[in-house]
């Protein structure tokens, strides 16, 4: 990358970080619309980039090792569904003792078969995961504004009881809900392993949490997550475009940039930015 | 029990058996492994009551924080933060009673950190949960940008803090042959008593259960909830804060990059499990420690760390699961 423009370069990088976070804060929207709290996206990218990463690279089809991604998300998912819906557990509680789960499960996995993840993953281009992500937001978008389902889902994630007497199953909504949380979260994690060639222990590194701040700056609508997502990314290219490179004379650390979009977040719940909690008012209800 | 719950603590045992096959070690053999590891010996008691040290502190931190109706997803945060400005002050400060000095610095350092959580939560209505996932993030980098730069050892080649000096060790309580027992152990057994105390038999204390248990009844009481909350957040905080000072004054000597293993997190199941009473964060984090400490000692035999996380998870799920069936079956 020695020749290319700085400009052309962030860019690039902007448009590498932002596709899983914009997968994964979909995967996010669906739920929390729903009223379901998720905060086990994590969880769900990294068991996908996991199953992703060592099926293809056992198989050497990419087709099977993302579909088994997919599998392994929808599972977590299906798992999040009936311990909140059917066990009535807390949401936050379920999804952290998920992203244990997903954490303990993909570590062992890893370490197990560390010589098959050293071998060459032909993965699918990551333009085509890119193309994805950017459809599914306005998919996504027009199905909340205009489709029966999407009407439903709001309804349920703005007043379960309200939707409960209007003749709506929320039980029913949100688990079609989490079925495609499951299917972005799985691709965001197909992706995250098809852009690093191989498996690693943790590689999602804290991205399922970005995507959940994204989505919460982006007032839990999908245009704007897609732009905090982009602001994330974005963040990010700059990150290593100035690594190392002083500013007023004073050598900013990367751990700056690599905390900023943390710190930006807080300061948008702090009510600085934007104008405050636009949460669905049913989260969390059963 | 009733079948639903019967059927996932059966999932869950059919899990830890597909994972000890993966692993290619007997799921007997290796459960019994760890009990033995954790339990069976002088030498492995002196490791499970290490681990429960920071457990139980963190335990008892986000404890406080669930009693006021808070999820302190933030411990881990506050728990290197604190560990950071306990090192500091003990490198820095040698002079008369610099262990209380150091420990007074992640008592605050903790607080500190947990502060705009709870500011967030009581005066903007923002989800603790999502404002404290952030500040622990910001904990990590900050630490870490500390460790590689002003505060790193200049003899070493990874990002990590001097040690501090002997003086500033916080001693053994008690110490025969394989068992070692430390002070830090005893401060946590001592603030389990003392925070049952303050919510049983003190005014602010019950303040804080009510606020936790329906804050619209407790603000209509006259209780202040908002400035409760504020309260109990730091108070979760400078706990954990506390426990992370401990850990370096008591076992790590040092601060370094990675310095929890996630001992919030897991002290969020610690808390959880306890049930009502803070008496019971005593056997849930044995029991996590245990763990734990098991799970070190089976790596001998091949499984991997990751066994801690799966068991732990399941622990927590299964756990949880029966604890709001219970709530449900009391609603009616």
């Amino acid at each position: 990358m020695a020749n290319t423009s700085p400009v052309i370069s962030v860019l690039t990088s902007t448009l590498t970080f932002s596709a899983p976070l914009v997968l994964a804060a979909l995967g996010g929207l669906c739920s929390e619309r729903s009223g379901v709290i998720n905060i086990g996206l994590e969880g769900k990218m990294l068991g996908a980039a996991c199953a992703t990463g060592f099926v293809t690279q056992a198989t050497g089809n990419a087709f099977l090792g993302m579909i088994s991604g997919l599998m392994t998300a929808i599972l977590l998912s299906f798992l999040h569904w009936l311990l909140t819906q059917t066990y009535r557990m807390d949401h936050i509680i379920s999804g952290m003792g998920i992203n244990l789960l997903a954490g303990g499960a993909t570590a062992l996995v890893a370490k197990t078969f560390s010589s098959l993840g050293s071998e060459k993953m032909n993965a699918f281009p990551v333009a085509a995961y890119w193309v994805m992500a950017w459809t599914a937001v306005f998919g996504v978008y027009w199905y909340l504004k205009n489709s029966r389902g999407g009407l439903r889902l709001n309804a349920v994630g703005q007043d379960p009881d309200k939707a409960r007497q209007m003749g709506l199953k929320p039980v029913k909504v949100r688990f079609m809900a989490l079925l495609w949380t499951g299917v972005f979260t799985g691709i965001a994690g197909a992706l995250v392993v098809s852009n690093a060639g191989s498996f690693t222990d943790n590689m999602t590194a804290g991205r399922g949490y970005i995507a959940l701040a994204a989505l919460i700056l982006g007032g839990w609508r999908p245009i704007p997550a897609f732009f905090a997502c982009l602001f994330f990314g974005f963040l990010d290219g700059v990150q290593l475009q100035l690594q190392g490179q002083s500013l007023f004379g004073q050598t900013i650390p990367v751990e700056f940039w690599q905390a900023l979009p943390y710190l930006v977040t807080i300061l948008a719940l702090a009510g600085l930015l934007g104008k405050g909690s636009k949460a669905p008012s049913g989260l969390g209800r059963a | 029990m009733n079948w639903k719950l019967i059927l996932l603590t059966l999932g869950a045992f059919i899990l830890i058996w597909v994972a000890f096959l993966v692993t290619g070690v007997s799921t007997v053999e290796g459960l019994q492994q760890m009990v033995k590891g954790s339990m069976g010996s002088a030498r492995g008691w002196t490791g499970t009551l290490r681990e429960m040290t920071p457990l139980l502190l963190l335990g008892i931190a986000v404890f406080v924080g669930l009693r006021a109706g808070l999820f302190n997803i933030g411990a881990d945060g506050q728990f290197n933060i604190g560990a950071l400005c306990g090192v500091f002050v003990a490198l820095n400060y040698q002079g008369p009673g610099a262990i209380i000095v150091a420990l007074l610095a992640g008592c605050v350092g903790g607080a500190l950190w947990a502060w705009p959580a709870g500011l967030i939560k009581a005066h903007r209505g923002g989800h603790e949960v999502i404002t404290t996932i952030m500040l622990n993030n910001l904990a990590f980098f900050l630490t870490l940008a500390l460790v590689k730069g002003p505060l790193k050892d200049p003899n070493a080649q990874s990002p990590t803090s001097a040690n501090v000096a002997d003086a500033a060790f916080l001693p053994y309580i008690f110490e025969s042959g394989n068992i070692k027992i430390s002070l830090g152990w005893v401060f946590g057994i001592v603030a389990v008593i003392g925070l049952w105390t303050w919510l049983k038999k003190t005014v602010s204390g019950y303040e804080l259960e009510a606020t936790g248990a329906n804050p619209k009844a407790a603000e209509t009481a006259g209780v202040k909830t908002k400035a409760v909350t504020v309260r109990a957040m730091l108070l979760s905080g400078m706990i954990a804060g506390f426990a992370g000072a401990i850990q370096v004054l008591a076992f790590e000597h040092r601060f370094y990059s990675g310095f929890s293993p996630g001992y919030g997190f897991d002290a969020l199941g610690v808390a959880l499990l306890a049930g009502n009473s803070p008496i019971g964060l005593l056997p849930s984090s044995l029991l996590f420690s245990v763990i734990s400490k098991g799970v070190t000692s089976v790596s001998l035999l091949g499984v991997p760390k990751g066994m801690n996380g799966i068991l732990i998870g399941l622990v927590v799920i299964v756990f949880a699961a029966m604890r709001y069936r219970k709530a449900v079956k009391n609603d009616g």
